[in-house]
């Protein structure tokens, strides 16, 4: 009986190893004619024009609401082209998406057009499956005009833009805003805070008696990442990919906001999982997120609090904030008609009229400028005065370097902040480790 | 009635077993092969699938990662914490629910009930019980005069946190498992104990331990696999995080770091191997201790 055990457990181990050597060579195989037949396709390209129907899919990452919204964008776009038709797929949150495309990719069957993690980008790019943007850009037929070019947002631009090469267009983009109870502000007789020694000061004035005066997100790398921009930091170093966070700016902008936390004037959403729930609780009277948190605040806070929404506290006359969100990208295994098509709708996507209807359904930003002087636009905002804190910091925003490695980066340090916050190390070994550490994974 | 296998018996045989083969080699045995092998690329093009170096610095480098050291040991104790645990409890309720009381269908109906429940509706439920200031757990422990423990967001309280889920989640199966061993043992050597003056304890000392071992084998063997393979629970619990600074981070999270969010596809792979590795010799264990212990009615 044992004997068999052993002689069974060999033998499973020897099929693994058959099947492992076959295995290899039917994938080498299937490699080599997927390469010719894209050979192929490159190859006989400009010969067919877009006279025939081409059918696109758009993989996306948007639900409820978002979703419906974007239904509605490709029903107009399709009834207006004639020979496109663009088919939207959600393919559940952005984790998914990006794991569905990571499995498309090995399959070779990407969508042609998806919506993208701006920092997942750079993985695309060096895994070389996103298609460089430039030569639709300069076409004159379908192309950008200069002043359409400049009428997208200026951080936008920059952000979609890796070595002077287009690889995206900003879609549903986000920055950070701060959040404020007014009831509480006013009773104590305070305006809403314009720099981070505002902040400070309202903070030590309304916390007690179960409120805590300042939020931060789970994600307050984002705050980190401002205060050292504001004080004069770097981030990672955008030309020689360089982790610089651990420096003395660095150290001042992580003590700041420990200082305010350790003093019980300050808190994180910790198991809240999101700050928009404790402040619309009424449970803290200020906090900084995404300015794409703005329907969840508003639903939360439904019948408990009034409140509102202003522009990140700046420090020493320094502003600075993080804009970040997803783009749209284009991959490169469809076809050239495909291309052209999908090429169509990203700029539809992003034409102003869309992107101010975009905004307002979503409450992402508007990706044009152009976009904010619709009427239907200002019309809104004038309703809802916490839409104006998002474009107001669009000269002030600023993204943090998009590199390969940039997803590792993140993990390193919120575990780095999360063990500093938790006093395991001190604001200096933390940032040193996370550097130290981050470095490592972005010389590989 | 036996029959003496034949080369056509044989054939026959597989035929019927083909269709499970396929799937099982598809979805099971050829990823893990072929994980096994990418562990050993070192400059690898995934997505064009054009190796460029193999060799065992994954391995070198994975073990010299602190993160992969933790995420072991918290894996032990993750199934240290789970599994005897699990397997006490769910034993009792199990001859509780063999014995005849009232509404016993209903009862096996409740217990089942998180197992079928979604991973991810029961963390965010859980993750209500465990809230420091608004949570359940900590208001009937306040009764008692604990002080509030901030279970999900303490790394001395998490993996507690995340092991009380997991056996009120797995309950429920092993319950089931338990009582179908239970009703398969034979009356009458009950009724031959009680002959012989045996009292309750000796009874399942020695009549319903050793009739259900093989029930306790299975059970043991299952539990201890799917303890070492925990992920969901952590990733609905913590919101997408491995816990407070890693406390939560077990082999299958790291996985999942490397893989899908660092795109290290050779590291992932040979961590996942080593996982396998482990959970391949702890069967092994167990299928020898089991050899000893396990009587086969």
């Amino acid at each position: 009986m044992k004997k068999n055990l052993l002689l069974s457990l060999a033998g499973l181990f020897f099929l693994f190893l058959l099947v492992a050597c076959g295995g290899n060579n039917t994938d080498n195989s299937k490699e080599t004619s997927a390469d010719a037949e894209s050979d192929a396709t490159t190859e006989d390209t400009s010969s067919e024009e877009t006279a025939e129907p081409v059918e696109i899919e758009f993989w996306h990452a948007m639900s409820g609401p978002h979703e419906e919204a974007i239904n509605g964008f490709v029903e107009d776009f399709n009834s207006e082209h004639e020979n496109i038709t663009v088919k939207p797929v959600n393919q559940g949150s952005y984790d998914d998406l990006e794991q569905k495309v990571m499995a498309a990719a090995k399959a070779g069957n990407l969508p042609t057009l998806s919506q993208a993690v701006t920092n997942v980008i750079p993985e695309y790019i060096a895994n070389d499956f996103v298609a460089p943007l430039n030569d639709f850009i300069e076409d004159s037929e379908i192309g950008l005009s200069d002043e359409e070019l400049n009428d997208y947002v200026d951080v936008f631009k920059q952000s979609s833009q890796w070595d002077g090469t287009y690889y995206s267009l900003p879609f549903s983009k986000s920055t950070r805003i701060l959040f404020y109870n007014t009831t509480m502000l006013e009773e104590n007789g305070l305006e809403a805070p314009k720099t981070w020694e505002d902040v400070r000061n309202i903070a030590e004035t309304v916390t007690g008696d179960g409120i805590v005066g300042m939020g931060f997100e789970n994600s307050y790398e984002s705050e980190f990442q401002a205060i050292l921009k504001q004080m004069g930091g770097t981030y990672i170093d955008k030309e020689t990919h360089e982790a610089k966070f651990g420096s003395k700016e660095g150290v001042q902008a992580m003590t700041m906001i420990k200082d305010m936390i350790d003093e019980g004037i300050a808190r994180t959403a910790g198991e809240d999982n999101y700050m928009s729930n404790p402040f619309g609780r009424g449970d803290v009277a200020m906090y900084i997120g995404s300015s794409a948190g703005i329907p969840h605040v508003a639903s939360a806070a439904e019948g408990n609090i009034e409140w509102s929404a202003t522009t990140m506290p700046t420090l020493d006359g320094e502003a600075a904030t993080t804009f970040a969100g997803n783009d749209i990208v284009m991959f490169n295994q469809a076809e050239t008609a495909e291309q052209e098509a999908a090429w169509q709708f990203m700029k539809y996507l992003t034409s102003p009229e869309v992107s101010a209807d975009w905004a307002m359904q979503s409450g992402y930003l508007p990706v044009r400028y152009s976009a904010q002087e619709t009427e239907d636009y200002q019309a809104y905002v004038e309703e809802n005065p916490a839409y104006e804190a998002g474009p107001k910091q669009f000269d002030t925003g600023f993204f943090i370097a998009r590199v390969q490695g940039g997803d590792a980066v993140r993990n390193i340090v919120l575990e780095e902040l999360d063990k500093i916050l938790l006093d395991e190390k001190t604001v200096e070994e933390g940032l040193s480790d996370a550097q130290e550490q981050a470095n490592e994974e972005l010389q590989q | 009635m036996m029959l003496k296998p034949t080369w056509k018996s044989t054939l026959k045989a597989l035929l019927y077993l083909l269709p499970a083969l396929l799937i099982l080699v598809t979805f099971n045995i050829y990823p893990i092969v072929k994980s096994f092998l990418m562990s050993f690329y070192t400059n690898y093009d995934f997505f064009k699938n054009i190796i460029n170096e193999r060799g065992f610095s994954n391995f070198i480098e994975l073990f010299q990662d602190p993160n992969f050291i933790q995420a072991l040991q918290n894996t032990v104790i993750f199934v240290i914490g789970v599994v005897p645990i699990s397997i006490i409890l769910s034993l009792a309720i199990a001859i509780l629910l063999n014995s005849k009381i009232k509404f016993s269908g209903l009862f096996r109906t409740i217990y089942f009930l998180p197992f079928v429940t979604s991973v991810v509706a029961v963390a965010i439920v859980w993750s209500w019980i465990f809230h420091s200031d608004y949570g359940l757990l900590n208001y009937f422990l306040g009764w008692f005069g604990v002080d509030p423990i901030d279970w999900l967001t303490d790394p001395t309280f998490a993996m507690p946190a995340l092991i009380i889920l997991s056996i009120w989640k797995g309950l429920g199966f092993n319950i089931i498992i338990f009582l179908a061993g239970l009703q398969s043992v034979n009356e009458q050597y009950y009724l031959a104990a009680k002959v012989d003056g045996a009292s309750a304890w000796h009874r399942f000392k020695s009549v319903t331990l050793p009739l259900l071992s093989p029930t306790m084998f299975f059970v043991s063997i299952i539990s201890i696999i799917n303890a070492f393979k925990v992920f969901d629970e952590i990733f609905a619990l913590f919101n997408g995080k491995p816990g407070p600074a890693n406390s939560a981070l077990t082999v299958v999270y790291y996985v999942y770091q490397k893989f899908y969010e660092e795109w290290e596809f050779g590291l992932a792979s040979a961590a996942a191997f080593v996982l396998f590795i482990i959970v391949f010799l702890f069967t092994i264990i167990q299928l020898i201790i089991g050899r000893k212990f396990v009587h086969y009615q």
